[in-house]
């Protein structure tokens, strides 16, 4: 019974890194109806760039402000550059873009910083564990965790009292009914994007503090796509809620399924269990049901 | 994009010539040359360098095939192909390996190329498996499951299960003179090169013909407007399991086709980036098109080996150039379907088909 609780404590709290970046998926998704398969790179690109700047001396919240800062700027050239143009264009051509754009950036950190683990040092956050009762948590998780939510809290009240905000829900609600307020389209894409970025950076940076930072941590960020599949693709609550369940359901298969399995069980689930789920619920727990005879 | 338009002055007289595949005697001769230089002119002048590299193109023509016919004209995107050449691959090398055939199979040399045509079936089985959610969902959930079905069989079925078959770890070896097709040991690059020449002209008769039958006709249908299909009469999940059965077989072949290029074989020859890989190149070459395959994997493994070529000079000045090349191919293969998507998007077939009309119109193309 206690492993079931710590297996669930860690799935809980590296769901809600999950949450993060499923988060940032959304958004694109809700305010510019962008599928878009480079999230694990944008993970990538700002847990790297975090970490440059750790190993430059400057402590870590500094840091990682940095790299949202980088994130904001390169989800607006993103955007500008690749996106701006294919506005219209059919559905698989922007998600062959968004692909495209994986692999450019990939390269690019590859080549930056090459293939081998990384880890910060020194190290963020304490080593030694927390107890609660019988319950171990690593520290890292914990905070990791805390920080996920604070972020989450941020960018969600972001959307709701900020005028900003208001205009990309309004774009996500009705786009023809946005412009004729003079809300600029291209602006809201432009920030979706840049709240992607930095949503991820900030997911990419703190489960680079947990295992170390490689390009893995980019296969991590396609973890987002069972999460946001499990809550509906244009729901945000549902981001949330679908990031923590995979966290969780994750770490039960590792704990339990794995000793009936040569191995590798814990990467696999996910999506397994999303070839199954889609079969069942394609439009997930509280996305838009748009019936559509195939 | 419509056929190619015929010269001035040529006039068809009866159906029969208005089906013909070449309807001009100049496009007979072109294609007779075409034929004598793939069979006699290219293994005289190539060296093995070059060989290599045409058995490279001719792999992904035959992987890309079948991406072709599921993107290009049923309009089913599927991100996970390397999955069933990895099935096709696998199978083959375990008949091969592992299967007790009858002595006198062995000796006639026909294991082989059984066990490609077994292999072949069960990656259109495999296929077909993973295109069951087609008759559900479609678009982006779709995408979703061919990349599930990446992950399931090259990372963990074939990774987990496959690879432990003889206790052999990780790579199943192949070693030299297991692969055999009727009198001729093929150890060489120009006999793969042969075999691959004549599987790839096979491949894509066998695909062209299939589109102008009933059945492309329906795949067509059912990529432009899969309600109007519907409404037609043709049976969508029927035909939707048909074309992943289809693509998964020449995936298949493909996959056994290539062990005789390998020493060994391993999951790290089917990752994820292959599978994209293989989508790009029909988006560089043109989506919707047989031609394009074909240009789009000329274009796309001459220019990564021309890259290439031009990191090794730079090597002397940069040697760490050469230690980067897979990331800076990686990053070029990106930035160039982007490119393309962006500011081609029918590709490279459609310069071709504008080129062809030009000529054939020339000198009054109104």
């Amino acid at each position: 019974m206690e492993l079931f609780f710590m297996t669930v404590t860690t799935g809980v709290m590296v769901g809600g890194i999950y949450a993060l970046i499923a988060l940032g998926w959304v958004l694109i998704y809700k305010c510019s109806g962008v599928l878009n398969l480079a999230m694990g790179e944008l993970t990538l690109i700002g847990a790297y760039a975090s970490l440059a700047f750790y190993t430059m001396g400057i402590p870590f919240l500094f840091s990682l402000l940095l790299s949202l800062i980088v994130g904001f700027i390169l989800g607006i050239l993103t955007e500008r550059i690749f996106l701006d143009k294919l506005i219209g264009e059919p559905v698989l051509t922007v998600i062959m873009v968004t692909v495209g754009l994986s692999f450019f950036f990939k390269g690019i950190v590859e080549l930056i910083w090459s293939t081998d683990t990384r880890v910060f040092e020194p190290a963020v956050f304490p080593l030694e564990p927390l107890r609660f009762g019988a319950i171990v948590v690593g520290q890292v998780y914990l905070w990791s965790f805390i920080a996920a939510i604070i972020l989450l809290v941020i960018f969600v009240s972001f959307f709701k009292y900020t005028r900003w905000g208001l205009a990309m829900q309004a774009t996500a609600d009705d786009e023809m009914a946005a412009l004729s307020l003079g809300i600029s389209a291209r602006f809201v894409y432009a920030a979706a994007w840049a709240i992607a970025f930095m949503a991820a950076g900030v997911g990419g940076t703190l489960l680079g503090n947990i295992n170390g930072l490689n390009i893995s941590v980019g296969y991590m960020g396609l973890l987002v796509l069972p999460a946001v599949v499990l809550g509906g693709l244009n729901s945000v609550p549902g981001a949330i809620v679908g990031g923590i369940a995979i966290g969780v359901m994750q770490n039960l298969c590792g704990a339990y399924l794995d000793q009936y399995f040569p191995g590798g069980v814990k990467e696999i689930a996910p999506f397994a269990f999303m070839a199954i789920f889609l079969l069942f619920k394609p439009y997930g727990l509280w996305g838009w049901e748009r019936i559509e005879r195939v | 994009m419509s056929t190619t338009f015929l010269p001035c002055g040529v006039y068809h007289e009866n159906y029969k010539q208005d089906h013909a595949w070449w309807q001009t005697r100049f496009i007979k001769s072109k294609m007779f040359l075409l034929l004598v230089s793939l069979f006699f002119i290219i293994p005289k002048i190539a060296d093995t360098y070059w060989l290599s590299i045409c058995n490279q193109i001719g792999y992904t023509v035959l992987g890309a095939l079948g991406v072709q016919l599921l993107i290009g004209f049923c309009g089913q995107v599927t991100l996970g192909h390397a999955a069933f050449l990895a099935v096709g691959a696998y199978v083959s090398t375990l008949l091969v390996l592992e299967f007790p055939w009858p002595a006198l199979l062995v000796q006639w040399g026909l294991a082989y190329p059984m066990s490609i045509l077994i292999a072949a079936l069960a990656a259109g089985f495999w296929c077909v498996l993973f295109g069951l959610p087609s008759a559900r969902v479609k678009g982006f959930y779709l995408i979703l499951t061919t990349m599930a079905a990446q992950f399931i069989t090259v990372d963990f079925v074939i990774t987990q299960y496959i690879s432990q078959i003889g206790g052999r770890g990780q790579a199943f070896s192949l070693p030299p003179g297991t692969i055999k097709v009727g009198p001729w040991m093929i150890d060489s690059d120009i006999k793969v090169y042969y075999m691959m020449i004549v599987l790839v002209i096979i491949c894509v008769i066998g695909m062209v013909n299939l589109l102008r039958s009933r059945v492309g006709r329906a795949w067509v249908a059912i990529r432009d407007n899969d309600i109007s299909a519907e409404v037609m009469g043709i049976n969508i999940v029927k035909y939707k399991l048909l074309a992943f059965f289809v693509a998964g077989f020449i995936g298949g072949i493909a996959g056994a086709v290539w062990i005789s290029n390998l020493a060994a074989i391993s999951p790290e020859h089917f990752p994820w980036f292959w599978s994209l890989w293989l989508v790009g190149v029909i988006l560089i070459g043109g989506a919707g098109s047989v031609h394009g395959t074909i240009f789009g994997s000329i274009f796309m493994v001459v220019v990564m080996e021309l890259l290439q070529m031009a990191v090794i000079p730079l090597a002397d000045t940069y040697p760490k150039l050469l230690v980067d090349f897979l990331f800076i191919k990686e990053s070029a293969f990106g930035l160039a379907i982007c490119v393309f998507l962006i500011f081609e998007p029918n590709g490279l077939a459609y310069r071709w088909w504008q080129a062809k009309n030009y000529f054939n119109l020339w000198p009054f193309s109104y």
